[in-house]
């Protein structure tokens, strides 16, 4: 009697131990199956690695830009000024208008041209001097800048078209899009109706500048869009449709006196 | 008592297994409502991972099966076409980069539900060859009325099998 008191107890952790490494047998199928499952959904070889641009808008970025301090922000700007001009008006089109510019858009371009996505000998060199922060901080400033060069300006956008007819396609492609195309309307992305982070504004840019962006997109010289959106949509843009809007937008500063 | 344990045990294998399936990848937006789903972050899907702007596409395995991957955001597919073959299963991935849009390919009985944070797969066979448009339908932004993709089905001869690391898709990308 006494003996087999004694071993009743013993057994039992060597039941517990069995059951345990049965448990842990089972367990580890399943973990196995997932590792193979994974391995089987990446392809077996993969093309190289495209990378559109280093800025994903994430938390943390988005609170970085948004804390830019405009008067450093001043300061910073004295190298600009004599392409970009003193109130962020440019004088010369290949220069593009800064002021009132898109905050989150002013960064990712600053980033893009110090990281070499977006090509620009001229940019990339302003850059290269700048950290994340100086860029931050500049974004805050140039967004303060009002966008009507003159308070009294009060022209309209169609009737400073270069060529009023064209008014018609840019106003469509503005408002609606075109569905059949799977063009989205410019406004649904680049404002006033809603915005997506990183588009830029633009009713604050001139003509030509738009002009030569739509043109780079569309020929892949231009590549630093995230997951492909402008590229998708210039691509689809005929060459008559890319002067309407880039005439639209470029008309003055019209009644566009609008931010974010 | 054991067979108390032992039915804990069973339960909880059971529980481990199911889940272990990876069924809530397929379409069930339950975890991304949980907080968070199994899939990739939605801010860096173009930084790491499958869906990198390189990667989309159809590509195709060693054993000859096709997979597409595509990304839907407000208010682009990428890619806005993409071409496969008729009468073969295709297994398709999608992931959307901000709002939950729907995708359905007009003019067959599929559909695809493209969740922020969550992989959806699922298996289609097309059997008609043609050209059909994939417009979204759910309400995603002020951009969703226009926001359409479009799939080529062409016949199995016509479409010339992959290398590794080529991947496919109709016009310019
Ligand atoms: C030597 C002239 C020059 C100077 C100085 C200069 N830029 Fe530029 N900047 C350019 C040109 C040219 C472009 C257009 C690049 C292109 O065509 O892609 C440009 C483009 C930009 C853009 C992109 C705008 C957009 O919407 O696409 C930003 C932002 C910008 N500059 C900011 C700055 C800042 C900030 C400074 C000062 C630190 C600066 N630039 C100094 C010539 C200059
Ligand atoms: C799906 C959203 C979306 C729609 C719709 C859209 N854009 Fe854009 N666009 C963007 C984003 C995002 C960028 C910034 C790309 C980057 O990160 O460099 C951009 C950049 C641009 C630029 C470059 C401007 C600059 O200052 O560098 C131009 C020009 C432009 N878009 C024109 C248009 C026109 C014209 C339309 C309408 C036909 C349009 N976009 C519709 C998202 C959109
Ligand atoms: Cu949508």
């Amino acid at each position: 009697m006494g003996q087999v008191n004694r071993k009743a107890p013993m057994r039992t952790p060597v039941r517990w131990l069995v059951t345990l490494a049965a448990m842990f047998a089972l367990l580890a199928i399943p973990l196995l199956r997932l590792r193979g499952d994974s391995s089987a959904q990446q392809p077996s070889e993969e093309p190289p690695v495209r990378i559109p641009s280093n800025v994903a808008w994430t938390r943390e970025t988005l609170a970085l830009v948004s804390s830019g301090d405009p008067f450093r922000g001043l300061l910073l700007a004295r190298r600009c000024n004599h392409c970009h001009g003193e109130e962020g008006f440019s004088a010369v089109p290949v220069f593009p208008n800064l002021a009132g510019a898109d905050r989150l858009s002013f960064w990712k371009q600053m980033e893009d041209f110090r990281s070499g996505k977006r090509i620009s000998p001229v940019m990339q060199v302003q850059a290269a001097g700048l950290s994340t922060r100086d860029s931050a901080d500049l974004a805050a400033y140039y967004s303060m800048l009002p966008t009507a060069r003159d308070p009294q300006d009060s022209r309209s956008f169609p009737q400073t078209m270069q060529d009023p007819s064209l008014a018609t396609i840019a106003i469509r492609l503005i408002l609606f899009g075109d569905g059949q195309r799977g063009i989205p309307p410019c406004q649904s992305c680049h404002g006033p109706v809603s915005y997506v982070n990183g588009a830029p504004l633009l009713a604050i840019q001139n003509e030509s500048y738009l002009q030569d962006q739509l043109e780079h997109f569309a020929n892949g010289y231009r590549s630093n869009d995230i997951n492909v959106r402008m590229r998708s949509i210039a691509r689809q843009l005929t060459a008559q449709e890319k002067t309407a809007v880039s005439e639209y937008y470029g008309a003055g500063l019209g009644p566009g006196v609008y931010s974010r | 008592m054991k067979k108390k344990i032992g039915f804990a045990t069973v339960m909880l294998l059971v529980a481990l297994s199911i889940l272990s399936t990876r069924f809530y990848e397929v379409s069930l937006p339950v975890w991304h409502l949980l907080g968070g789903g199994n899939g990739p972050d939605p801010a860096t899907l173009h930084l790491r991972g499958e869906f990198v702007e390189s990667n989309l596409g159809a590509a195709q395995d060693r054993e000859g099966f096709l997979t597409v991957r595509m990304i839907a955001q407000q208010y682009v597919f990428v890619p806005q076409c993409i071409i496969v073959p008729a009468g073969v299963p295709i297994r398709f991935r999608i992931t959307s980069a901000d709002a939950v849009h729907m995708l359905s390919f007009l003019g067959t009985d599929y559909g695809l539900k493209a969740v922020p944070g969550t992989v959806t797969e699922a298996r289609f066979t097309f059997s008609k060859t043609g050209e059909f448009k994939i417009p979204c339908h759910e309400f995603c932004g002020a951009g969703h009325y226009a926001m359409r993709g479009q799939l080529d089905v062409v016949p199995q001869d016509q479409f010339s099998s992959l290398r590794p690391g080529e991947r496919r898709t109709c016009g310019p990308g």
